[in-house]
C-alpha cells in the first residue's frame, strides 16, 4: 500500500524550529520561572516572535507545488505501519501559523504590561507558551492522530489558562466547564478518528482524502458528523457554546489569544482541512452550515443582552465563528477562512482595548459603571472604533469583506437562507457593538472605580493594539478585494480552486450578483447602527443613561437573560440524569450489592480462618496429636484400601 | 526364644513406667532399665557395636544429660504443679481414633508372614556381620558420608546449644542471679525446718 | 534368627506407640523428651532386627546416625527446656516473705 502524503516531502529544520520554540519557552518558564521574574514575559514573546519569524522564512516552503501536491511535509518518525507522524506546512496551516505566532507574539507581548506585578508572572507565560506550541502541534499536523494531541493539548492550556486564578471559585468552575465540553469535542473527534483508520488504515490526511472517494456516503456522513462534534465544542458552535462566555473569567489576555483569535477557530481549522471529506457528503456540509448559521444568529442576540464588556466580545466571537462554520459548512471555505483571518485581527484588538479599559478601571467589567471614557482614555476609544466599525462590516474596514465573501459564499453554493440568516446577524452585530462602544465611552463616567490611565510601561500594552489596528482596518481590503482574482484566491487557489469549480458548475449561479448582496448587508448594517445610536447616544440618551440602563435590565425579557436556557437543558439532559446514577450507584449499588458482596467474602474468609486458627492452639502437644492424628489417617486409609482389595 | 519374651517384656514394662511416672526422676531410671534391656536385645540381634554404643551414648550421656537438667531446674523433688489442662476437647475422640489406627496396625503387623527369607551366613565372629571389625570398616569406607554428615549434625547442635543457653549476662545480673539462688535455698531451709 | 521378624515389629510398634501416648498425654517437658527417646529407640530396633534378618549391615549404619541425631535432639531439647524454665532474673525484696507470722 502506498501512502499519500499532502506536501512536498523533505528537510525543513526551519518548521520544525518555529513548531519547538514555543515549547522552549514554556519549559523555561515553567522551569526558571522565579528566577526568572519579568524577564519571563520577555522570553516568552520573544520565542514566539521568533516563531513567527521563522514562519514567514518558511512561506517558500509552504506555499511550493509540486507533483499534485502544495505545501511542505517534515516527517518526524514512524509509530506502526501506516501511522507515519509528520509536520505539514502548506497555505491553510501556513496562515494559521501566521495568527497563531504573530498575533500571538502582539498579546503574549501585551501580557507584560497586563500582568505585572501578578505573582504567578512567569507561569501565565509558560501557559501561554504551551498553548502556542500545542495551538501550532494542532495546525501542523499531518495526521489525525497528530492533530488530535494538539486538539487535546490546546484544550488542557485552555483550562490552564481559564483558572489561571485559581482563587476564583468563578474561574475554577469556568475552566471545569470548559474543559468537559472540549472533552465531549476530543470524544467527538476520537470517534471520527476510529471510524477513519477502520476504513482507511491509515490516519494520515493524504490517505483519508485520497480515499474520500471510495468510502461509502453512510461512512463520510459518520465521520464527518462526529468531526463537527469536536469542531463544535473547540469553536463554541450551539448548542455546545456555553463554556466561551464562562472562559472570559480567565485573564482578557488569554480571551483575546485563545478564546478569540485561535483555540476556537480550531475548528474552523478542522472543517478546512478536511475539505476533501466534507465535499463528499452534501448532508453534512448542510448540517455544518446551517448550525454555522444559528450560532451566529443566536450569538448575536444574546451579545445584545450582555452587560459584561467581555461577555459581549465573547457572545460576538461565538456569532462571528459562526460565519466562519458558515462559510466552511457551505463550501465556501476561502470566505469562512477570511473571516478567520480578519477577525483574528480585530476580535484581539477588541479584547486588547477591552483590556486596556478594565485594566484602567480595577477589574471593572461592567459597561453600566464605564461611559465617558473616550475623554478619559482616547486611545482606547479609538481602538475599539476601529475594531467595532471593522467587525461591524462597515465598507472599506477588513470585516466588510471577509463577511461578505461569507454571506454571498452561501447564496453561491446554492443556501440562500443562510445567506438571509448571514445579513440579519451583520445587523444585529452592528447594533451591539454599538451599543458597547456607545455605553462604554460617551456619556459620563458612572462608575466608582478611579481610572488610572498611563504609567510606566504602558507602551508595552499600547503597541501592540496599535499594530493590531493596522491589519484589522486593512489587510481585508488588501487581500480580499476582486473576488476570484484576489491575492487571496490565487493564495488559495491549490487548495480549493478544483471544489470551487465543481461546486460552480453543480450549483445555479445565484440570481442576485455579490455587489448587490453587499449593499443590502450595507444597509442592515447602517439600520443596527441607528438603532443602537437612538437608545445610546444621542442628547437625551446620553443624559439620563443611568435610568436607562437600569430601565434596559429590568424590562429585559427573561429568555435572554437565561440565554436561551441552554444551560438550564444542558443541566436537565445530561447534569442531571448523570447526577441520578451516580447518587444510585453511590448510595445504593455500591454500599448495598459491591460492599455486600465484598462483606460476605470477607465473612467466608473470616470463616475460614477461624477454623484454621483454631488449630494453631501454640500447645506443643495439641501439634502432636494433629500430626499423630494425621499419620493415623494414613493408617486407616491405607487399612480400608486394603480391605476393599 | 525365651530371652526374647523376657526382654520383651521388661521392654513394654520400662516404657509404659517410663512415661507413667509422677517424678522425672523416676522416668530417667524407668528409660535406664529400657535402654539396658534394648543393648541386651542388640547382642542377641549380632550387633555388637551398636550394644556398646547404647549403653556408653544413651545410658553414659543422654539420660546423665536428663538428670543434670532435673536437678538444674529442681523438677527432680517434687512433680511441676499442673495447671488446667489446656489441650481443645477434640483431643478425646481424635485420641480414640489414634489408638484404634495404632492398634490395628500392631495387630496388623503380629499377623504379616513375612515374605523374605533369612539370609544365612556367618555370624558374631570377628570380621563378619556385626563385628566391630566390620561395622568399621563399613563405616570408613562405604558409608563415610553419612559418617562426616553425622559429625557435622552434632557440631550444628553444639551450636545451637551454644546459642541458647550461652547468653552473656552482665556481672549484675550474675549476682543478682546468685542471690536469688542463694535465697531459694535459704528459703528451702526454712520451709523444711517449718514443716 | 529364632525369633520370627513380626514379633520385632511387634514390639517395636508397641514402644513406638508408648513413645507417642507419652507425648501427647504427659504435660512434663523432660518426660515428653523421654519420650521422644523411646521413639527413636523403637525405630533402631527394627533397623537392627532388619540389618540381622538380612545381614545387611547398612541397617546399623542407619541406627548409628540415628543414635547421633538422637544425642543432638536431645541436647538441643533440654538446652531449650533450661532456658524456658530458668529462673525469672528479677530481684525482689518484697518476694522474701518466708518470716511472715
Amino acid at each position: 500500500m502506498t501512502h499519500q502524503v499532502l506536501g512536498v516531502v523533505g528537510s525543513y529544520p526551519l518548521l520544525v524550529a518555529l513548531w519547538l520554540l514555543p515549547l522552549a519557552g514554556a519549559v523555561i518558564c515553567w522551569a526558571l520561572g522565579p528566577q526568572l521574574r519579568t524577564l519571563a514575559g520577555w522570553l516568552a514573546s520573544g520565542l514566539v516572535g521568533a516563531s513567527f519569524i521563522l514562519a514567514v522564512l518558511c512561506w517558500h516552503d509552504g506555499t511550493q507545488s509540486a507533483a499534485g501536491t502544495v505545501g511542505a511535509n517534515q516527517p518526524l518518525f514512524s509509530w506502526m505501519t501506516g501511522f507515519d507522524f509528520g509536520l505539514l506546512l502548506d497555505p491553510l496551516s501556513l496562515l494559521w501559523t501566521f495568527i497563531i505566532t504573530g498575533v500571538g507574539f502582539l498579546i503574549v507581548f501585551y501580557s507584560i504590561g497586563y500582568m505585572r506585578g501578578d505573582p504567578a508572572f512567569a507561569r501565565f507565560f509558560a501557559y501561554m507558551s504551551f498553548f502556542v506550541f500545542a495551538m501550532l502541534t494542532l495546525v501542523l499536523s499531518d495526521n489525525f492522530v497528530g492533530l488530535l494531541v494538539g486538539w487535546g493539548l490546546v484544550g488542557l492550556a485552555s483550562y490552564f489558562l481559564i483558572g489561571f486564578w485559581f482563587d476564583r471559585p468563578a474561574a475554577v468552575a469556568a475552566a471545569r466547564k470548559a474543559f468537559v465540553i472540549n472533552v465531549v469535542g476530543d470524544v467527538g473527534v476520537m470517534f471520527a478518528i476510529f471510524v477513519i483508520i477502520a476504513n482507511v488504515h491509515s490516519s494520515g490526511f493524504g490517505d483519508t482524502f485520497a480515499a474520500a472517494g471510495t468510502l461509502g456516503p453512510g461512512v463520510i456522513l459518520t465521520i464527518c458528523i462526529a468531526l463537527f462534534i469536536g469542531a463544535a465544542a473547540k469553536s463554541a458552535q450551539v448548542p455546545l457554546h456555553t463554556w466561551l462566555p464562562d472562559a472570559m473569567e480567565g485573564p482578557t489576555p488569554v480571551s483575546a489569544l485563545i478564546h478569540a483569535a485561535t483555540m476556537v477557530t480550531a475548528g474552523v481549522y478542522l472543517i478546512a482541512r478536511c475539505a476533501p471529506l466534507w465535499n463528499a457528503s452534501h448532508e453534512a456540509q448542510l448540517v455544518v452550515g446551517t448550525i454555522g448559521g444559528l450560532t451566529a444568529l443566536l450569538g448575536a442576540i444574546l451579545g445584545t443582552a450582555q452587560w459584561d464588556i467581555k461577555r459581549i466580545l465573547a457572545y460576538s466571537t461565538m456569532s462571528q465563528i459562526g460565519y466562519m462554520i458558515m462559510g466552511v459548512g457551505t463550501g465556501a471555505y476561502e470566505a469562512g477562512i477570511a473571516q478567520f483571518f480578519t477577525h483574528a485581527f480585530f476580535k484581539a484588538q477588541l479584547f486588547l482595548g477591552a483590556g486596556l479599559v478594565i485594566h484602567a478601571l480595577s477589574d471593572e467589567q461592567d459597561i453600566r459603571r464605564m461611559g465617558g471614557l473616550w475623554k478619559k482614555m482616547p486611545f482606547a476609544f479609538w481602538v475599539m472604533l476601529t475594531g467595532v466599525l471593522s467587525i461591524s462590516g462597515v465598507p472599506g474596514f477588513s470585516g466588510f469583506f471577509s463577511k461578505d465573501e461569507v454571506i454571498y459564499g452561501a447564496l453561491q453554493h446554492g443556501h440562500p437562507w443562510l445567506d438571509g440568516i448571514g445579513i440579519v446577524t451583520a445587523g444585529i452585530t452592528a447594533y451591539y457593538m454599538f451599543r458597547l462602544l456607545f455605553v462604554t465611552f460617551l456619556g459620563e463616567y458612572r462608575g466608582e472605580a478611579p481610572v488610572h490611565v498611563g504609567g510606566p510601561g504602558a507602551w508595552i500594552m499600547n503597541v501592540p493594539v496599535a499594530i493590531l489596528v493596522v491589519p484589522s482596518v486593512a489587510i481585508g481590503g488588501a487581500l480580499l478585494f476582486g473576488g476570484d482574482a484576489s491575492p487571496w484566491a490565487h493564495f488559495f487557489a491549490p487548495l480549493f480552486a478544483a471544489q470551487a469549480h465543481l461546486a460552480a458548475a453543480q450549483t445555479p449561479a445565484p440570481a442576485i450578483s455579490e455587489n448587490f448582496t453587499s449593499v443590502i448587508v450595507v444597509i442592515v448594517v447602517a439600520i443596527g447602527f441607528i438603532i443602537a445610536w437612538q437608545r445610546y447616544a444621542t442628547a437625551a440618551a446620553r443624559r439620563d443613561a443611568v435610568q436607562r440602563l437600569r430601565r434596559e435590565a429590568e424590562t429585559m425579557p427573561a429568555v435572554l437573560t437565561n440565554l436561551f436556557y441552554f444551560d438550564a437543558a444542558i443541566d436537565a439532559i445530561f447534569v442531571r440524569p448523570a447526577q441520578a446514577w451516580g447518587l444510585f450507584f453511590g448510595r445504593v449499588f455500591d454500599p448495598r450489592v459491591i460492599d455486600g458482596a465484598v462483606g460476605e467474602i470477607v465473612l467466608i474468609a473470616r470463616g475460614l480462618g477461624t477454623l484454621v486458627r483454631s488449630f494453631q492452639t501454640g500447645l506443643l502437644r495439641a501439634y502432636a496429636l494433629i500430626l499423630v492424628f494425621g499419620a493415623a489417617c494414613f493408617i486407616a486409609y491405607y487399612a480400608v484400601a486394603g480391605a476393599a482389595h | 526364644m525365651i530371652a526374647f519374651w523376657l526382654l520383651a517384656v521388661i521392654l513394654i514394662a520400662s516404657a509404659v513406667w517410663t512415661i507413667s511416672a509422677n517424678k522425672p526422676v523416676y522416668s530417667v531410671v524407668a528409660l535406664l532399665l529400657n535402654f539396658a534391656t534394648l543393648a541386651v536385645l542388640y547382642v542377641t540381634l549380632s550387633a555388637e557395636f551398636l550394644a556398646v554404643i547404647q549403653i556408653i551414648v544413651y545410658s553414659g550421656a543422654i539420660l546423665v544429660l536428663f538428670v543434670f537438667v532435673i536437678a538444674l531446674l529442681g523438677s527432680g523433688v517434687a512433680p511441676f504443679p499442673t495447671g488446667p489442662n489446656r489441650l481443645p476437647k477434640i483431643w478425646l475422640p481424635a485420641g480414640v481414633f489414634t489408638l484404634a489406627a495404632f492398634g490395628f496396625l500392631i495387630y496388623a503387623v503380629s499377623n504379616v508372614k513375612m515374605a523374605a527369607a533369612a539370609a544365612t551366613g556367618a555370624v558374631g565372629s570377628a570380621g563378619v556381620f556385626g563385628s566391630v571389625a566390620d561395622f568399621g570398616k563399613a563405616l570408613f569406607t562405604v558409608d563415610l558420608l553419612p559418617f562426616e554428615v553425622t559429625a557435622l549434625v552434632l557440631m550444628v547442635a553444639v551450636i545451637g546449644v551454644i546459642t541458647l543457653g550461652g547468653e552473656q549476662m552482665s556481672d549484675a545480673e550474675a549476682q543478682q542471679s546468685k542471690v536469688r539462688a542463694d535465697r531459694a535455698v535459704r528459703e528451702a531451709i526454712l520451709r523444711e525446718g517449718k514443716g | 534368627m529364632s525369633v520370627p521378624i513380626g514379633d520385632y515389629v511387634t514390639l517395636a510398634s508397641v514402644m513406638f506407640f508408648i513413645g507417642v501416648i507419652g507425648v501427647i498425654v504427659r504435660r512434663n517437658p523432660l518426660i515428653m523428651l523421654m519420650s521422644v527417646e523411646l521413639m527413636f529407640n523403637a525405630a533402631n530396633l527394627l533397623l537392627i532386627a532388619y540389618a540381622r534378618l538380612w545381614l545387611q549391615n547398612v541397617g546399623h549404619i542407619f541406627a548409628f546416625i540415628v543414635i547421633t541425631v538422637a544425642a543432638a535432639e536431645a541436647a538441643i531439647g533440654l538446652a531449650i527446656v533450661v532456658t524456658t524454665f530458668r529462673p525469672e532474673k528479677y530481684v525482689d525484696v518484697d518476694d522474701i516473705a518466708a518470716l511472715h507470722g
